[in-house]
């Protein structure tokens, strides 16, 4: 299983984007959520700014029904880890039937948080099935470009959502030099220049996040 | 055997199942559907003695089979020798005019045939049907196997029964030696296939490329896969799970989108093995079902082993007769329909529905088969804690490498309406794993 054509690598890399993406937001939904409990509870309208979603929602309860669990509404959660599903289900043969059960689980626990009676809490088994997935992924996936090209997804991915709620310093940083790093070994084509100015984002202080975010998004070429 | 343990946890296997994705697609007003394929623990157990009886006859049947669509495409000699009438050859759909002088590599057309049997009351087995094209279902009792040993150990300890967990060993063995050289593709059309999760799964498990279309080339008389740095890789087996009208637009159906161009054409020249062969259909018609055991008789100079369901053409005046004259104790079959679609029964037609349908026999004749309604040995299945009988059949699985292989297992479908027959997981049925015991 040498040979991996370009269909597949597009597949693995929105896997990896897709499934980071849900993982990302769950965690940052919870905390943006948890301060709208005893702060203003038009919150969701920052978040949906950062994440450069149009905001629909009509208020606070809306929002965390709608943008968590609403499959038609296009940026939510859900919808991304139907995303995440769509690339995985075409995968098993790359990925193996185990790592490929952990999306389908998410799915699963998605539809179960959705009619709890305190789904937000229940989000955290999503998060769990793709932690699972993602421990599967390094430990069964025995082809080390399907691993990284997964990852790189992943990277790509938390990237640009630290960048876009302004995490600190260190963590973009890590996650540039985990990128550089996983990118120097293979082969997928990438633009270095992206990655030297990348490089040199996270040592000038204070961090050019919007920066980060251009260049991330273009580092792979089409 | 004691199935207690089993069915015990049932449900914990249905839900593993599910979380494999264990599944198949179904289209309903337009609107793709992915539904689980309900798993019933209580195994179809088959004796050492009777599944040996069982498999010296499809190696026989599938070996005839095999020589059948060589001929056909070549020499044609059961037609000049009249024992099969041409027009149910060249009025068919399945026989496929493009076929015609193209050697297979290894002379192999059917890599995998998926035979339908049926057990009668009386405990004889029939051949119901024998399906040369694109066979699916071993994938099913393969994986449920596999959780079944996991979830009952004890079970499996206690009876000796043929691992079935190397259907993927077969398959491979039969792609290894029809292969000339090169990679081997498993060719989908796509997850919003029916099957798209067997298709995925023997990927896996042979250790294949699972390709659609978009991702082989043909070049210079030879099939390359690309990757994503653009390098070529020669592929000598396509294991395509897509109808023949849809694999090469230059040769068959010109708006094809989930073929390759060309692949025909490096087919014919022996550079890539097919499997199934292309033009199979001609020998897994309905119609042609009925001349079976002559074939066998014709090719193999034996007596068939196993039988066919008292089957009538229309075509045959007497036939004719004995239909009009037993039309209530029939059941009428339209040869160009599968999934249990177009399947007719007499006795539930209205005066008028058998008129109608005895004129449409006499217009058509090539059109339909009728066959005696066997009455199927009812096996058992769990419903709400009670074991119920219901309608089962048996798709048994017959590889083709050096030598027919029989897959000691198979796919015993059920129908879970007590007042039906039919059990295809299309129209709601569930499936069984087949256990064939080693003593």
């Amino acid at each position: 299983m040498g040979i991996i054509s370009l269909e597949t690598t597009n597949r693995l890399y929105w896997l990896g984007r897709y499934s980071e993406r849900v993982y990302t937001t769950i965690l940052l939904f919870s905390r943006g959520y948890d301060t709208m409990i005893d702060g203003p509870q038009s919150d969701y309208a920052t978040f949906c700014k950062k994440l450069d979603i149009p905001d629909i929602y009509t208020c606070c309860d809306d929002f965390s029904t709608d943008y968590c669990f609403n499959k038609d509404n296009p940026d939510s959660i859900y919808a991304n880890l139907v995303r995440a599903y769509d690339n995985a289900i075409l995968l098993r043969q790359d990925i193996g039937s185990d790592t490929l059960s952990y999306i389908q689980l998410a799915i699963y626990e998605m539809n179960k948080a959705k009619s709890s009676d305190a789904p937000l809490i229940e989000l955290q088994k999503v998060l769990d099935n793709i932690m699972a997935f993602w421990g599967m992924a390094e430990d069964n996936i025995g082809n080390e470009q399907i691993r990284n090209i997964l990852k790189i997804g992943k990277r790509i991915e938390r990237i640009d959502l630290f960048s876009r709620f302004k995490r600190p310093e260190a963590d973009i940083s890590r996650e540039v030099n985990r990128l550089t790093a996983r990118l120097v070994r293979t082969s997928i084509p990438y633009r270095k220049e992206n990655i030297d100015h990348l490089n040199d984002l996270i040592n000038h202080f204070p961090i050019n996040y919007a920066k980060i975010i251009e260049e991330v998004d273009t580092v792979l070429e089409e | 055997m004691d199935a207690t343990d089993l069915y015990k946890h049932a449900d914990t296997v249905n839900e593993l199942l599910a979380r494999y994705g264990v599944k198949f697609g179904v289209y309903k007003n337009n609107v793709f559907n992915e539904q689980l394929f309900p798993f019933d623990a209580i195994p179809r157990v088959l004796e050492h003695e009777e599944f040996a009886l069982l498999e010296k006859g499809l190696k026989q049947r599938v070996k005839a089979l095999n020589l059948f669509i060589k001929d056909i495409y070549s020499h044609k000699q059961i037609l000049r020798d009249k024992i099969i009438p041409e027009e149910f050859i060249y009025a068919g759909s399945g026989y496929l005019a493009e076929c015609d002088g193209v050697m297979p590599p290894q002379g192999i057309f059917t890599h995998i045939a998926g035979i339908d049997l049926v057990q009668g009351k009386d405990s004889a087995w029939y051949i119901l049907e024998d399906n040369l094209r694109v066979p699916s279902g071993a994938s099913y009792p393969m994986i449920a196997r596999d959780l079944c040993r996991r979830s009952s150990p004890k079970t499996f300890q206690r009876t000796d029964i043929d691992d079935n967990r190397n259907y993927a060993d077969l398959l491979r063995r039969v792609m290894d030696f029809v292969n000339p050289g090169g990679h081997v593709a498993i060719l989908t059309p796509g997850r919003f296939n029916a099957a798209y999760f067997e298709h995925s799964y023997l990927a896996e498990r042979t250790g294949a490329h699972l390709v659609n279309g978009s991702e082989l080339v043909a070049e210079n008389d030879h099939l390359y896969f690309i990757d994503y740095s653009g390098r070529k890789e020669p592929v000598g087996v396509v294991y395509r799970r897509i109808s023949d009208e849809f694999l090469d637009p230059m040769t068959f159906n010109s708006n094809s989108l989930i073929g390759i161009p060309h692949l025909f054409d490096i087919y014919r020249k022996g550079h890539v093995a097919i499997m199934n062969a292309p033009g199979n259909g001609v020998a897994d018609d309905k119609g042609i079902y009925y001349f079976v055991p002559k074939m066998i008789k014709y090719y193999l100079g034996e007596d068939p082993l196993l039988q066919n369901a008292p089957t009538y053409l229309p075509y045959y005046k007497e036939d004719m007769d004995y239909i009009t004259k037993n039309f209530d104790h029939l059941v009428l079959k339209d040869v160009a329909e599968a999934g249990g679609y177009g399947v007719f029964f007499g006795a539930k037609l209205t005066l008028k529905e058998k008129a109608d349908f005895k004129a449409l026999l006499r217009a058509e004749p090539r059109r339909f088969i009728a066959q005696e309604i066997i009455d199927f040995k009812d096996i058992p299945i769990m419903e709400k804690g009670e074991a119920v009988p219901r309608k089962a059949d048996l798709r048994a699985f017959v590889l083709m490498a050096d030598e027919p292989l029989v897959w000691h297992s198979g796919l015993t479908r059920f129908t879970r309406n007590p007042d039906s027959f039919i059990v295809n997981s299309s129209q709601g049925g569930g499936f069984k794993d087949t256990w064939v015991l080693s003593h």
